[in-house]
């Protein structure tokens, strides 16, 4: 064999056991606990709920999902717990899709829970961006396939995080890990999974949700320069579609789990906004929202709750962040009005409460920024 | 919405064998590789047919329903060729025919790419009510500007008669065909032709792995690290000062190790089946001017644009008013080739712009004395980084508004957020910037010559050294273990 024949196999194996003792570290610490639950070190959660969540669908035990978009990430299992009386898991992804729910919530559904809570927003349903769903959501860990156990096994990412997870549980080796785990450029640093994206107990509330900042944020989305986002990607024959394949697709596939769906209640701003600088928009969700309620209606699983005329919440900017994100306040209303029943919706009366929307949407006037 | 660029489709990403892919690296690749030398042994034909079928099975793996395509427009050039190369036409026919050939291919390209954008514009003023959603075949505008430089030179006469399988592969080579570099058939077809290329080369095989493993470090760990960054400007949030300059210098990093480490694997894995492939960046960030830059960016490109396009327009050989139109309206079109949006078109009229005023400089500044040299040049080398990261907002930005708006925040220095992300952020897109700015390009570490036909320094030795080789070992498993899924190069788009 030639000198450069040689240096080949030479790099080529070389190459080989670096790969396969990262794949090695990987396997024994498994970071997202998808093989088997911790064992060898102390179960650490990351934040990155689109990578976390694969593996709390594996390694927690759970009889009802939490589901929805950054409008319920800061939710706490604990809560819902408590005034649901139910054991849950929460899956909630920011930004994500009807796509990515659907394989989230696929992937859940087979460990048989009894219940999903569903918070959705019109906006799921619109067709991907520039990107499908798997630019964004490793669904091949969900459907723990080939390459979705290689991908994870063979990931460097992967491997730094069970570098650390290991120096962790080497006591010599603690102070060093603590202070390399500052959440720059390692992910899993949560230690219960009840603080999984949920808000710290020293968080300021009253900075982040005020009028002040609802009212900036409106200011914002009509601004000539960024309004166009108003209108982006929305159509209905398209939201029609995705909707009846990620959601009644699943709910019909399901029938011994109760789907309890709620719209959640956005500032009367957003409302306001799509009224004012995009109406087509505002038509679209109105037309789409009375077509989601009216075919929800037909399913005897769901129960469809819709908090967005709950004028004493919506109407108080105070609540909220920007034009849509409410408080950890409203968080926990909306966990009991789902345990009271409130705001169901009729299912012989399926639009009721978007005519009431609608009327309170024609009358308000924003107030000007003190 | 005219001028909005177009998405792309998820099933078409999924099925895509990219060369970041565990199929790609540990299956096709070896495979080929193989076939490749085997069929040597029974000729060179036998070879440049498996390479070439071995090629359409790539394209097939990701665009299976445009491979008829582009078989087809393999069988038309070669035909156009083949009547002003073979065929004693008069002058008058020989022109129609090479017209023929390059509408035709322009025509193609027309349809697939500028149709919807087209039809979206017509829309926007005359309110038709027409759109149009046509999938774009990946690679048609890099094998379309191909074929159309070898119709070119076959009307000039600077063309000898290829066999059709040589051809065949010339346009279909998968290391090119999906995002070039744009090859030319001089530089290309007489290597396929030569017998020595089907028979192993241990040396160019070590050195093209070595080029791969740092092409793939570049796009695993480079740019799809910095990736999260970019859109703190182009998300959907409202940036503040720091953060769009932090998301627009990402993404000005991101491009660059993006895509010239395609252009590295491209090298790679062409070198192993012992084909030279020609360079396609020289560390363009380093760039002096505007000028400078275009001579290391997609150099490929700049090189088909100036030949077929530019100088065929008059270039500077009109006077000095029609050499600026004539650097106009090349780059312009340089642009809208990049994609049909008119983000595209103005990135171009900016370099445009860029190179009239670069020209105009030096014709009419003073020279600058000698004391003066290296802060001269500092300042030019700030100045043009800075004017390319200006244009590559309305590169990547997905509306002209959008851009527009980028810019602003870019330079409202009134709403800064600079808090420990933000510092964190900063420090990290500073160690791109190093690596940009200072660190050797690949080339240069490798010693690869593309005209001499050269690899690994002198006397090919020097790749052999222990430390280096451990390190190229690292560096492919750093590269492998960065992989990540569906995580597809910029260029594919294009």
């Amino acid at each position: 064999m030639s000198r450069a024949a040689n240096n080949i196999v030479r790099l080529l194996c070389t190459s080989v056991l670096i790969v396969a003792a990262a794949a090695a570290l990987n396997f024994v610490v498994d970071p997202l606990q998808l093989l088997r639950p911790a064992r060898f070190t102390p179960a650490m959660y990351s934040a990155d709920s689109r990578m976390q969540d694969a593996g709390l669908i594996r390694s927690q035990p759970f009889d009802t999902v939490f589901m929805g978009t950054s409008l319920a990430i800061h939710f706490r299992q604990s809560d819902i717990d408590r005034l649901l009386g139910v054991r849950s898991l929460k899956l909630a992804m920011t930004g994500s899709d009807s796509r990515e729910q659907n394989i989230v919530l696929e992937a859940a559904l087979e460990r048989h829970p009894r219940r999903v809570i569903w918070q959705v927003d019109d906006w799921i349903f619109r067709d991907a961006a520039d990107s499908g769903p798997d630019l964004y959501l490793p669904s091949d860990l969900y459907l723990r396939n080939a390459r979705g156990i290689a991908g994870y096994l063979l990931s460097g990412a992967m491997a730094r995080e069970s570098a650390l997870l290991l120096a962790r549980s080497i006591p010599s080796l603690q102070p060093v890990a603590a202070r390399l785990g500052t959440g720059v450029v390692f992910k899993f640093l949560i230690p219960d999974v009840d603080d999984i994206n949920a808000l710290k107990p020293d968080f300021k509330v009253a900075e982040a949700y005020n009028a002040n900042k609802a009212l900036a944020a409106f200011r914002d989305i009509t601004d000539p320069k960024r309004s166009l986002y108003l209108a982006e990607r929305y159509n209905y024959d398209a939201m029609v579609r995705n909707f009846e394949r990620d959601m009644v697709g699943l709910i019909a596939k399901h029938p011994d789990v109760q789907f309890d769906i709620y719209l959640p209640p956005y500032s009367i701003l957003q409302w306001v906004a799509m009224r004012d600088y995009s109406p087509a928009t505002l038509k679209i969700v109105y037309d789409f929202t009375a077509y989601f309620a009216t075919r929800l209606a037909q399913l005897p699983n769901v129960r469809l709750y819709d908090f967005r005329s709950v004028k004493e919440v919506t109407h108080d900017l105070s609540n909220y962040g920007d034009v849509i994100h409410h408080s950890p306040a409203v968080d926990l209303k909306v966990l009991s009005w789902l345990a009271a029943r409130d705001f169901l919706v009729d299912r012989s009366a399926p639009t009721a409460s978007l005519d009431r929307l609608k009327a309170q949407v024609a009358a308000y006037r924003v107030e000007k920024a003190p | 919405m005219a001028g909005t660029k177009p998405g792309h489709d998820e099933k078409q990403r999924q099925g895509r064998m990219l060369f970041n892919s565990y199929l790609f690296i540990f299956l096709f690749l070896p495979v080929t590789l193989a076939g490749y030398f085997i069929c040597g042994r029974f000729g060179n034909l036998a070879a440049v047919i498996w390479l070439a079928l071995a090629s359409l099975v790539f394209y097939s793996a990701s665009n299976w329903q445009f491979v008829a395509l582009l078989l087809g427009s393999v069988a038309f050039n070669y035909f156009i060729g083949w009547l002003l190369i073979a065929r004693k036409l008069p002058p008058r026919q020989r022109f129609a025919a090479l017209t023929a050939g390059v509408a035709g291919d322009l025509l193609v390209l027309g349809i697939f790419k500028y149709a919807g954008f087209l039809a979206a514009n017509l829309d926007a003023i005359f309110k038709t009510g027409i759109t149009l959603d046509i999938l774009l075949p990946v690679g048609i505008s890099f094998y379309t500007f191909t074929q159309i430089a070898f119709l070119v030179d076959a009307y000039r006469g600077q063309v000898a008669r290829y066999a059709l399988p040589h051809y065949a592969l010339f346009v279909t080579y998968f290391p090119h065909l999906i995002a070039g570099p744009i090859l030319h058939h001089k530089d290309m077809v007489p290597q396929f032709e030569r017998s020595e290329t089907t028979r192993p080369n241990p040396h160019l095989i070590l050195c093209g792995l070595m080029i791969f493993a740092i092409g793939l470090f570049k796009k695993t760990c480079l740019a799809d690290g910095i990736q999260p960054l970019v859109s703190l400007a182009f998300g959907s949030g409202t940036p503040t000062f720091d953060q769009a300059w932090i998301g627009a210098l990402a993404y000005t990093f991101q491009l660059y190790f993006d895509f010239s480490g395609y252009s590295d694997m491209a090298i790679g894995i062409s070198l192993m089946f012992g084909i030279f492939l020609p360079l396609n960046f020289n560390s363009p960030y380093k760039a002096q001017s505007i000028i400078d830059f275009w001579r290391r960016w997609h150099m490929t490109l700049s090189q088909f644009l100036r030949d077929y396009l530019y100088i065929p327009l008059g270039g500077n050989r009109r006077g000095t008013v029609l050499r600026y139109v004539n650097l106009m309206i090349t780059m312009a079109l340089g642009g809208l080739w990049h994609g049909a949006a008119w983000t595209f078109v103005i990135w171009g009229v900016l370099h445009g712009l860029y190179l009239c005023i670069n020209h105009a400089w030096n014709h009419f500044a003073p020279p600058v004395a000698p004391r003066f040299a290296r802060v001269a040049n500092l300042a030019a080398f700030m100045l043009t980084f800075l004017s390319v990261v200006v244009a590559w907002v309305f590169f990547r930005a997905s509306t002209l508004s959008s851009a527009i708006y980028i810019l602003s925040r870019m330079g409202d220095p009134s709403h800064v957020a600079f808090g420990r992300a933000e510092v964190v952020q900063g420090a990290f897109v500073a160690c791109y910037a190093a690596l940009a700015f200072l660190a050797p390009n690949t080339q240069t570490i490798m010693g690869y010559d593309h005209k001499a036909r050269t690899v690994g320094g002198a006397a090919g030795a020097w790749p052999a050294r222990p430390l280096f080789l451990y390190a190229s070992a690292a560096v492919l498993a750093l590269g492998i273990l960065g992989i990540q899924q569906y995580s597809e190069f910029i260029y594919f788009r294009f």
